[in-house]
């Protein structure tokens, strides 16, 4: 048989209206047949060409775009329907793999709100792109270390050498302050203040805080300006002050000499917004601390600033972070000479005193500098963390899916088989069953959607966020976003079941010899331990990190930090609180007083020391000022020497040292006390070493001991003598005190005390063990989400071996019913039934605890003190994953146990 | 007033449908009037035809046949429906009332030379 010009054919076929194309084709292809008979092929097919060209014309065309979109509409409506009709036939599935898909997208949707949320920290400043914060390396000892606060100087040599910024702003920490609204000089209406700062006049020219009233131009012109908050405005003023009617009353404020201080409100802001990392309640005008600004305003070392920078636009920023390292070595040599008597080369020993510009959009997140002292600072790790566990368990969700689908395909074989003898080619299949996998997730998503606001409460109680969704379902970039997720998602979800069940032959299917899915099945049972390795490495890991956070609040810090009651703001009643301590001595609910200028686990005062002596090594050490019987509140053990004596009027210019500091100095036990230390910041006095006390956790447990050294709250020669706050701890009878009403009665009894002494001395106070207990506070939070985490991703798993186990038992039910004849029992069947799913989650097991080991003891190397890891641990989460699969299967494995033989093989 | 619109090749073409009644699909219409008028038919115009008197519901079409030398191709069989003979039908009468009311003189072939 000849055939006719190709082209040509392709040509007419192309433009020919669809319905007619068939029987044209037909009465053209019989024509040229005869033609090429009676007259040739060259002929017939110069016929043919003719026959197609004077075909196209306006009556044989298909119209313009239309017949196609109308039959690829129908497609779809088809393949809709289909996806429909087998999502109700199948009702088990369709539950099990919606509930694991939404699961999955939830928690995913979950994470990514909350990395989101850590991410987009300060996003709300105008200029904030151009914003830059300096760091400088930790200059007071470890250099490598970077801190996010520098000297007063450093705002004025970038305003000198600097010309790429277009300003440069400081803010100062002043640390805690009491302040009142002086009402005629009755001071009872006040209020200890840790988030007041001081700012400069261009303080809002960087930062875009928004005003309640006055202006941002004249904001910090006076020493005595000083704008609150809303929400400061009315805790001083009451509720219903009005912000334009407070401008110009007064907020006093209590000096480190215990004088008043008055300050005009010159502005209210509006409240902090919650995503800043400056957090504050007052600011106060810079110029107000002239006085000590001239006197250290040319220093490099009080670190108590932080620096932003606002560059011009187009700045380069790198070459201006090159340019910049020039400026400690020109500026800071005269601070190293004056106050350390060193030159700059020997301050800095070699290290390079750099200075960074962190982005502020990095300022929360970026987890370096540690700390600062304007507000909350983020946690790298955690979005790490959490990142990598929204992933798993979306992909864990994904997995279920494309396991549960395949796992169907015995089910729709014969749907296969029949559309491919009907024509359909393996395209179609594919896409099919991608669309209907693109609905399963674009169902889930919103049902995720509904239970993300629904837990969102929950969730942001566990994390300490604000959380809002509803606000993006205003963003049209969220539903951009969503749209390409479904997409995604449901393509990749999609994929693999789709290639599977498209490639059925259909002889083969039809006749129904696809029986348990060969190939599929090793890839379904690889699947299945893949969700059991990370579910259970999960597992073990939240196991391990309960461990650790028991372990550190139980781990013996030197001594028993239960029950010691710390009163704090004793610095504002004098420095002579003797008559005090005696009244509290005398109570006899307390065993022990003792007075200290700083409470674990918050001493962090420290200087650099060195032995007595010529050529002898500086060291830093951390110091703690005490009084001779805070040692013994603490109840610490004196390895060698005594403890400060009251008699012994010497004594107060004596230091005690802990065996950390002892080995540091270059000393032992033995033969340190007698020794003497002296500061290494010039002074000549000698302090005699009277005592070596057991190392004690004066930090978190997170951090090793440091050497400590403890100076005599009289001694007067060290430089910081009469500054700083003071303590008083009172370790409690625990005999007297038998319940929390006695406990709540001894707190009145103190606050009235305290008031009496002086009405506006805020009483606050604190308990040691429970102060020990809010450093891991971090790690508790953290810990909580990684449980429900944890579950979720379990859950996940659980639904897919569940699936699995109802479409075994459904292939194995003749298997079974047989073997119920021949006279198996119930539990022997139960058992056949069980031992391949234990199999895979036998192999599970044995990849999770390498990882998990992995990854715990990666984590716990941040710990000081870590806890062991101990095997039964793995045992104890291995035999939970085991527990919880099995009775995941028994449902399944008892229900096809317990049928009756006679239903089971009736048919056939 | 133009109730039923017929073409002078239509009109061919319905004729030929119902002479060929049973066997009425493209080819053997073409052929049909190609031999009985001898005029040679092109495909396209008597398909295009074809559809017009579809689409007005004169014909009415059965794909069968899908034979070795059609390439698996059905052939497309048309049939007149009640409306297509009507409309011939009137397209005859038309022609006949005209036809009766030409005068005998002026069909006078010797009147008409002059």
């Amino acid at each position: 048989m000849h055939n006719p010009p190709k082209l040509f054919l392709k040509f007419f076929r192309w433009y020919c209206h669809p319905r007619l194309a068939k029987p044209i084709e037909g009465d053209l292809m019989e024509l040229y047949d005869e033609r090429v008979k009676e007259l040739g092929k060259k002929k017939a097919d110069w016929k043919f060409i003719k026959d197609t060209l004077l075909l196209f014309r306006r009556d044989i065309i298909k119209p313009a775009g239309g017949g196609q979109r109308l039959n690829n509409y129908g497609m779809f409506k088809s393949m809709i329907k289909m996806a429909w009709r087998n999502a109700i036939r199948q009702k088990q599935f369709t539950v099990l793999n919606l509930l694991g898909l939404t699961i999955g997208i939830s928690t995913c949707f979950m994470i990514g709100l909350y990395i989101h949320d850590e991410m987009t920290f300060d996003a709300f400043h105008e200029k904030g792109d151009r914003i830059y914060r300096v760091n400088q390396p930790f200059i007071w000892g470890d250099w490598d270390r970077m801190m996010a606060s520098t000297g007063p100087n450093l705002a004025t040599a970038l305003r000198e050498d600097a010309p790429a910024f277009e300003e440069v702003t400081r803010i100062l920490s002043l640390g805690s302050l009491t302040a009142t609204a002086a009402n005629n000089g009755n001071r009872s209406n006040a209020f200890k203040e840790d988030r007041i700062y001081a700012a400069e006049e261009n303080f809002f020219d960087v930062f875009s805080f928004k005003l309640k009233a006055g202006d941002t131009k004249s904001a910090f012109d006076d020493p005595q300006n000083i704008m609150i908050t809303e929400k400061t405005m009315r805790r001083y003023f009451g509720e219903d002050a009005r912000p334009e009617e407070t401008i110009g009353k007064n907020i006093e404020i209590k000096q480190y000499d215990n004088s008043w201080k008055a300050f005009s409100i010159n502005g209210i802001l509006e409240n902090v917004p919650t995503r800043s990392h400056i957090q504050y309640d007052m600011l106060v005008s810079l110029k107000s601390e002239s006085e000590m600004m001239q006197a250290h305003g040319w220093k490099w070392i009080w670190t108590a600033f932080s620096t932003y920078g606002l560059v011009k636009e187009g700045t380069n920023v790198a070459a201006l972070e090159r340019d910049i390292q020039a400026i400690p070595p020109k500026w800071a040599p005269p601070t190293t000479e004056r106050i350390f008597n060193q030159t700059f080369e020997e301050f800095t020993d070699g290290n390079p005193w750099k200075l960074d510009l962190q982005p502020l959009s990095e300022v929360y997140i970026a987890g370096s500098p540690r700390g600062h002292s304007f507000g909350p600072t983020g946690n790298p790790l955690f979005i790490k963390i959490f990142g990598a566990i929204g992933l798993l368990v979306l992909v864990l969700s994904a997995i279920n899916f494309m396991n549960l689908s395949t796992a169907r395909a015995t089910n729709r074989s014969k749907e296969v088989g029949v559309r491919k003898v009907l024509g359909s080619e393996r395209s179609t299949i594919v896409k099919q069953f991608i669309l209907e996998s693109v609905l399963f997730v674009l169902t889930s998503t919103a049902l995720a959607l509904m239970v993300v606001q629904l837990t969102l409460g929950t969730f942001n109680h566990l994390a300490e966020k604000q959380i809002e969704i509803l606000p993006f379902f205003q963003n049209p970039t969220f539903y951009l976003i969503v749209f390409a997720f479904i997409l995604t998602l449901g393509f990749i979800a999609g994929s693999y079941p789709a290639l599977y069940l498209s490639s059925f032959k259909p002889i083969e299917s039809l006749k129904g010899k696809i029986k348990t899915g060969f190939k599929g099945r090793s890839i379904r049972n690889g699947l299945v331990v893949f969700q059991f390795t990370i579910s259970i490495a999960l597992i073990i890991t939240t196991f391990f990190v309960q461990k650790q956070l028991t372990y550190a609040s139980n781990v013996d810090i030197g001594f028993a930090k239960e029950n010691i009651l710390q009163l704090h703001n004793v610095e504002e009643l004098g420095f002579e609180t003797e008559a005090l301590k005696n009244r509290l001595a005398a109570n006899p609910k307390f065993t022990v007083v003792g007075k200290s200028f700083g409470v674990p686990p918050f001493v962090y005062s420290s200087d650099r020391y060195k032995a007595a002596g010529p050529e002898t090594p500086v060291v830093q050490l951390n110091n703690l000022r005490i009084d001779e019987d805070y040692l013994e509140v603490l109840g610490l053990e004196f390895l060698s020497g005594r403890n400060f004596d009251s008699n012994r009027e010497n004594d107060k210019y004596r230091v005690i040292l802990n065996r950390e500091a002892v080995k540091n100095l270059g000393w032992n036990v033995e033969n340190a006390v007698g020794k003497s230390v002296a500061l290494a910041s010039g002074g000549e006095e000698e302090h005699e070493v009277i005592g070596v006390a057991e190392d004690f956790n004066f930090n978190s447990v997170k951090q090793e001991i440091a050497p400590l050294i403890l100076i005599h709250h009289y001694n007067d020669i060290v430089w910081d003598y009469g500054a700083g706050l003071s303590f008083y701890s009172m370790r409690l009878n625990q005999e007297a005190i038998t319940s929390t009403d006695d406990l709540n009665q001894l707190l009145i009894s103190l606050e009235e005390e305290m008031k009496q002494i002086d009405p506006t001395v805020p009483f606050e106070y604190s308990f040691m063990d429970q102060e020990f207990e809010a450093t891991f506070r971090s790690e508790r939070k953290m810990a909580t989400i990684l449980n429900v985490f944890t579950i979720m991703a379990m859950i996940i798993a659980c639904l897919g071996l569940f699936g699995l186990a109802a479409f075994s038992a459904e292939q194995r039910t003749k298997e079974l019913g047989i073997r119920k004849v021949l006279g198996a029992s119930v539990s022997e069947l139960a058992v056949t039934f069980s031992k391949e799913f234990t199999r895979l989650v036998l192999i599970a097991i044995l990849l999770a605890c390498p990882i998990a080991w992995y990854f715990v003891s990666q984590w716990l190397q941040d710990f000081a003190y870590s806890t062991p890891m101990e095997v039964w641990v793995f045992i104890a989460a291995t035999i939970a994953a085991m527990l919880i699969a099995i009775v995941t299967i028994s449902f399944q494995s008892l229900r096809s146990a317990n049928r009756n033989p006679v239903e089971t093989l009736k048919d056939e | 007033m133009k109730k039923f619109q017929l073409g002078e090749f239509e009109e061919i073409v319905m004729l030929t449908v119902a002479i060929l009644y049973d066997d009425a699909y493209g080819v053997s219409i073409k052929k049909e009037i190609e031999n009985r008028l001898n005029r040679s038919v092109s495909v396209g115009a008597l398909q295009s035809a074809l559809k017009r008197l579809e689409d007005k519901d004169y014909l009415e079409s059965l794909d069968k046949d899908a034979t070795q030398e059609r390439a698996g191709r059905p052939k497309r069989y048309y049939k007149i429906t009640a409306l297509g003979k009507e409309a011939m039908q009137y397209t005859k009468e038309t022609r006949n009332s005209l036809w009766e009311a030409i005068p005998s003189v002026s069909l006078d072939v010797k009147f008409a030379t002059l």
